[in-house]
């Protein structure tokens, strides 16, 4: 366990290597010349124009600006941004640092329960008419995009009923409908996977001693049948949360909030790229890491997970 | 994925099952098991309604999408305009048919490059082995490392938006899961002992791949790719949302649901409706997605 943990957190570096080479090329191949963006009206200075290549490190050779990019990353520096001169991009990112993780884990705080219960509930009437509809039910919520459930929900909540804030970013009515509607697409999917792993788990021969004991009904679903559905569900956290990330750019768009998605949302538009790469990059490690943190708990919850060879 | 990778296919297999279903017709054990389906019943019809919108659009929609009217400004529905009008007063009834085109071109295109080039890299990488197939698992990984929409967001930043961006940027983020998909099946097949008689007989190995292989895995691969649709249709709506699509003059459902975010206090019919054309039309393809796979893969069907 010890030595794969190690092993996978060695097997990131590259992945996060190739990642940082990856925004740096994408960098240089954007169009247009920033400098000539920034100096706009006064292009026709020459001093200015060699002063502000040399404040972004453009004049150096193409090597030299990756070592400085590379050694930048690490100290937080991921140079300055082409929208306003002169200001680091951590400078335009840091206030929103926080935000969308914030309304990720919020999001998954409510998916997390909620889609077990559905799906238990399900599960536990297999192919009854109430069944039937929670599939239906969750089949769409998988299926109807974050920002066509906003369109609706905005509407019938913000507008038509007035209970809470069309857009904004700061009070806690502001946040109830950009989470609730984050949290709508993996609450369907944890339900959906929660469903299958419970029919799957009740049909085992533990399940069958243990009401052949005469144990009590909820007492075989939630003791013995729930507990073993939420180590595979574990798994399948990284790939929720990759989406969820995803959901933040729509969703920080739409309601108007300062997080990073809408920020990389907006540089690409202002052509910043370099504003546009960090965030990239941040959410890129991000994602990795708790791809990493969930794998590694897998293998600590599940006695049967032994790492060793190539079987991880 | 991996489940039905480890899975070694059963007797005759998947494509085993479609060709009987095609042979047997409409009494065939799988036609009837998907007739009995109701949810990818309903998918069925709503996947093919959506496709004969999209093919027969021009002629469906009332008016010319792009024909400008001052007079149909942000109209609610009414006679001449049936679902109301948009900013410039274009018609929103076929503004939503000729979308339907949009976003199913865009679908098919990306499910074509990805399945023919997941589908030899996958192939390559297991039949070969070795430093070919580190070399391409590697690529794989790294995708895989990216979260699909800041990978197509990043490939958006550097190319400018388009439709020629989207096609690009959802095959990258989409042709991996098919190669890992495709590879493993080929491992599983590929100590058949028609495989060695093949390469005792001297057949070159691109002839083994294409004549011998790939009869073998293309169901299961075509299957996965099938239920991907809706997902891709959501990746292209929601790029066209951000403004990093598809644009204008086409209409696109994303972009129509952005434009009538302005005015959704007044005037939501814009948003409303192509929100719930988009709505509908993914959830009709995941339908017929899930129906599709319990009735092809195995180990769900026995339950």
């Amino acid at each position: 366990m010890g030595l794969y943990a190690i092993r996978r957190v060695f097997g990131l570096v590259p992945v996060l290597f190739i990642a940082v080479v990856l925004t740096f090329i994408a960098n240089q191949f954007v169009p247009g010349d920033p400098i000539l963006i920034l100096l706009s009206d006064q292009s026709g200075d020459p001093v200015l124009e060699a002063r502000l290549r040399a404040d972004y490190g453009l004049d150096r050779p193409l090597f030299e600006q990756f070592v400085t990019y590379i050694q930048g990353i690490f100290t937080g520096d991921f140079g300055l941004s082409f929208r306003f001169a002169n200001v680091p991009v951590i400078d335009v990112i840091k206030t929103g640092l926080l935000i969308s993780p914030v309304l990720a884990i919020a999001a998954l705080t409510i998916a997390v329960p909620l889609g077990i219960v559905l799906g238990t509930f399900a599960a536990l009437r297999r192919d009854t008419l109430a069944d039937t509809a929670v599939i239906l039910v969750l089949v769409a919520g998988i299926s109807i995009p974050n920002f066509a459930m906003a369109a609706f929900l905005v509407f019938l909540f913000a507008i038509k009923l007035n209970v809470v804030p069309v857009a904004g970013w700061g009070s806690f009515q502001q946040a109830v409908l950009p989470v609730v509607i984050l949290a709508v697409p993996p609450t369907a999917y944890i339900a959906r996977l929660s469903r299958t792993y419970m029919l799957e788990v009740l049909q085992q021969d533990y399940i069958r001693t243990a009401r052949a004991k005469g144990l009590r009904d909820h007492l075989v679903t939630y003791r013995h049948a729930l507990r073993n559905t939420l180590v595979p569900l574990l798994t399948t956290i990284g790939i929720i949360f990759g989406g969820l990330l995803s959901g933040t750019f729509v969703i920080e768009t739409i309601f108007n909030i300062p997080g990073l998605g809408s920020m990389a949302i907006q540089s690409v538009f202002a052509r910043d790229y370099p504003v546009t790469m960090a965030i990239v990059l941040l959410f890129t490690a991000f994602y990795s890491g708790i791809n990493l943190v969930v794998d590694l708990l897998y293998g600590l919850i599940d006695p049967r997970i032994r790492f060793g060879g190539d079987a991880a | 994925m991996t489940a039905i990778g480890q899975e070694r296919p059963r007797g005759r297999g998947h494509l085993g099952d479609l060709l009987a279903w095609l042979r047997r017709g409409a009494k065939s054990d799988f036609w009837l098991r998907f007739r009995r389906n109701r949810n990818a019943v309903s998918g069925a019809i709503i996947v093919a309604l959506v496709t004969l919108t999209a093919v027969f659009a021009p002629a469906l929609a009332p008016r010319d999408f792009e024909s400008i009217n001052m007079l149909a400004v942000w109209s609610p529905p009414t006679g001449d305009n049936l679902l109301g009008g948009d900013a410039l007063g274009r018609d929103i009834l076929s503004r939503v048919i000729v979308g339907a085109r949009v976003s199913l071109l865009v679908a098919i295109s990306v499910l074509a490059i990805t399945l023919t080039f997941g589908t030899a890299m996958g192939m390559i990488a297991g039949y070969f082995g070795g430093w070919t197939d580190t070399l391409i698992m590697r690529v794989v990984d790294i995708i895989f490392a990216f979260p699909e929409l800041i990978l197509a967001i990043l490939v958006a930043a550097v190319m400018g938006p388009g439709k020629l961006t989207v096609i690009i940027a959802l095959s990258l983020v989409w042709w991996p899961g098919i190669a890992r998909l495709t590879r493993s099946l080929v491992l599983s097949w590929k100590s058949e002992l028609f495989v060695d008689a093949a390469i005792a007989s001297g057949t070159r190995p691109h002839r083994i791949l294409i004549r011998h292989l790939l009869p073998n895995i293309v169901a299961p691969i075509i299957v996965r790719a099938s239920i991907g649709v809706g997902f891709i249709i959501m990746a292209e709506a929601t790029l066209s949302f951000l403004g990093i699509g598809v644009q204008e003059p086409e209409p696109t459902w994303g972009g129509m649901i952005r434009d009538g975010l302005v005015s959704l206090r007044t005037e939501p019919y814009l948003s409303l409706f192509s929100s719930l054309a988009l709505g509908i039309t993914i959830i009709g393809f995941n339908l017929l997605g899930d129906g599709m796979r319990d009735l092809l893969d195995p180990r769900i069907r026995d339950r």
